[in-house]
């Protein structure tokens, strides 16, 4: 029987099989055992997406009811989101995170300097995991010292037990330290000189009126884990990618102009973001059957993005194939936020990944992979590297 | 709240009402106006969001910035009173504004 549980681990290993079904047999899927319903389809998902009328998120983008119980941007419809998105939204134009190059790079050669000898690396742990969270620590203004503290805490808010449809107590109390990490740094910040960053102008808005005190709260939350995870996966899943096709590796290395395109294709064919959920408002007739209002509905964008109504040979990766209108990064008002600085970080790692490995061989018998009904990704690829390419 | 009238490719005209601090691009989701996609959500990386502004109508907006121009540059339909929707916001005195929605690239 045809099944979608994002909560069973087995899943997580191959979900491919059972999105192509759900896309030809099952577009309206009705989960049961939860309660939750999945769109499977292109054309549904990005018309979901633009539909936040119907599509609400203010109920949450998880499946599992949220525990800590804080507005957010991506937990907001307009008219609250769009105030919200629009603080900060102009911080990250794709021209505006190009200055941080310099300082990808230099972090990036920094954490692989002390491997680049010895021939072998764990892509996540040793390097993937590292450099996204140094990246937000930089711009939210936070200590390099508290950089792995705080990836430990973002990390175990998206850890899900395996069967269990809601955060383990360990996520929520993840959730309360990093709340209480970013009330400490405001009130650092209040006695001192002001900074001109993200959080100062969060800040601002809260001076001013427009967001309050919890509000700013949950918007360095969600920025801390968004700006982490996601992107330590997709370089993840990209090298994983490039080692299971060797002649895409091959054509890569031939025209290195290609890799922006190679990174469209990875988020379009195994991107971290498998799914974001949203409540309807009314009950919605699509495919012969009905979704009653106020029902969960995830949207599998990864699934989405090998549907072959919308690609040819959607379930072939193809570097050259440069698809800017996949839904890895979503799509609509929610689209993320941070889409041109994950760009950035992950030409960046692959670039200096690539000239540093030359020839490389994943330890496949090593992988492990995180569990999470949402992000899919590896927790350890090691990887054994040398010789010309 | 203004109201804002898109002219789709099939020449259906869709009026949406804006609300506080949206743009051009936020508002012609509000109204699900076809032809207007909003890929990127408003960070001004996939020009999705294409109008044409006609003249009247464009000298009331303050002229597009470095980073939209660059992305109008690229676009096959441009035109002198192209715009990305997403770079503009949608205040009163735009109240009654029509813009027309190009083909897709």
């Amino acid at each position: 029987m045809l099944d979608y549980d994002p909560f069973d681990y087995a899943l997580h290993d191959d979900p491919y099989a059972t999105y192509r079904r759900l896309r030809d047999e099952a577009p309206v899927f009705h989960n049961r055992k939860f309660d939750f319903w999945a769109l499977s389809r292109y054309d549904d998902c990005l018309a979901a997406v633009r539909n936040f009328g119907v599509f609400s998120s203010a109920q949450g983008t998880t499946l599992e009811p949220i525990k800590a119980e804080v507005p957010t941007l991506i937990n907001a419809d307009p008219p609250i989101h769009t105030k919200m998105r629009h603080l900060i939204a102009g911080m990250f134009t794709p021209a505006k995170v190009a200055v941080l190059e310099e300082s990808v790079r230099e972090l990036a050669r920094e954490l692989l300097a002390p491997h680049r000898d010895s021939g072998r690396i764990d892509i996540i742990t040793d390097f993937a995991a590292k450099l996204p969270m140094a990246i937000i620590c930089r711009l939210l203004g936070f200590p390099k010292a508290d950089e792995d503290m705080l990836r430990g805490l973002t990390d175990a808010v998206v850890h899900r037990d395996e069967g269990v449809f809601e955060m383990p107590d360990e996520g929520m109390h993840a959730s309360y330290a990093l709340y209480g990490y970013f009330a400490e740094d405001m009130k650092r910040r209040a006695g001192a000189a002001p900074r001109d960053d993200i959080i100062a102008t969060l800040m601002a808005a809260e001076a001013a009126g427009d967001l309050t005190h919890e509000e700013v709260l949950g918007y360095i939350f969600i920025l801390s884990i968004a700006g982490n995870e996601t992107t330590t996966k997709l370089i993840g899943n990209m090298i994983y990618q490039l080692h299971r096709h060797p002649d895409q590796l091959a054509i890569l290395r031939a025209e290195p102009d290609l890799l922006p395109s190679a990174i469209e294709e990875t988020m379009r064919f195994d991107g971290p973001t498998q799914m974001m959920a949203r409540t309807t408002t009314r009950d919605v007739d699509l495919h012969g059957r009905t979704i009653p209002a106020g029902a969960k509905v995830a949207l599998l964008f990864t699934c989405a993005n090998r549907d072959d109504r919308k690609y040819d040979r959607a379930e072939i990766y193809d570097v050259r194939r440069n698809p800017r209108d996949h839904l890895g990064f979503g799509g609509g008002l929610h689209a993320c936020l941070g889409a041109a600085l994950a760009r950035l970080e992950a030409r960046v790692a692959m670039e200096e990944l690539l000239a540093m490995m030359g020839r490389f061989a994943v330890d496949e018998s090593a992988l492990q992979r995180m569990h999470s009904p949402q992000v899919r990704g590896f927790t350890h690829v090691p990887v054994e590297f040398g010789g010309a390419a | 709240m203004p109201k804002i009238t898109y002219v789709q490719q099939d020449g259906v005209a869709v009026t949406a009402d804006a609300l506080p601090l949206m743009t051009l691009m936020e508002t012609a989701l509000m109204g699900g106006v076809d032809g207007i996609v909003g890929t990127c959500g408003g960070i001004c990386s996939c020009a999705t969001c294409h109008v044409w502004v006609d003249g009247e109508w464009a000298d009331r907006l303050a002229p597009p910035g470095a980073e939209e121009a660059d992305m109008i540059e690229g676009l096959a339909h441009r035109r002198p009173e192209s715009r990305l929707g997403c770079q503009v916001p949608v205040n009163e005195a735009l109240d009654g504004l029509v813009v027309r929605v190009p083909p897709a690239e």
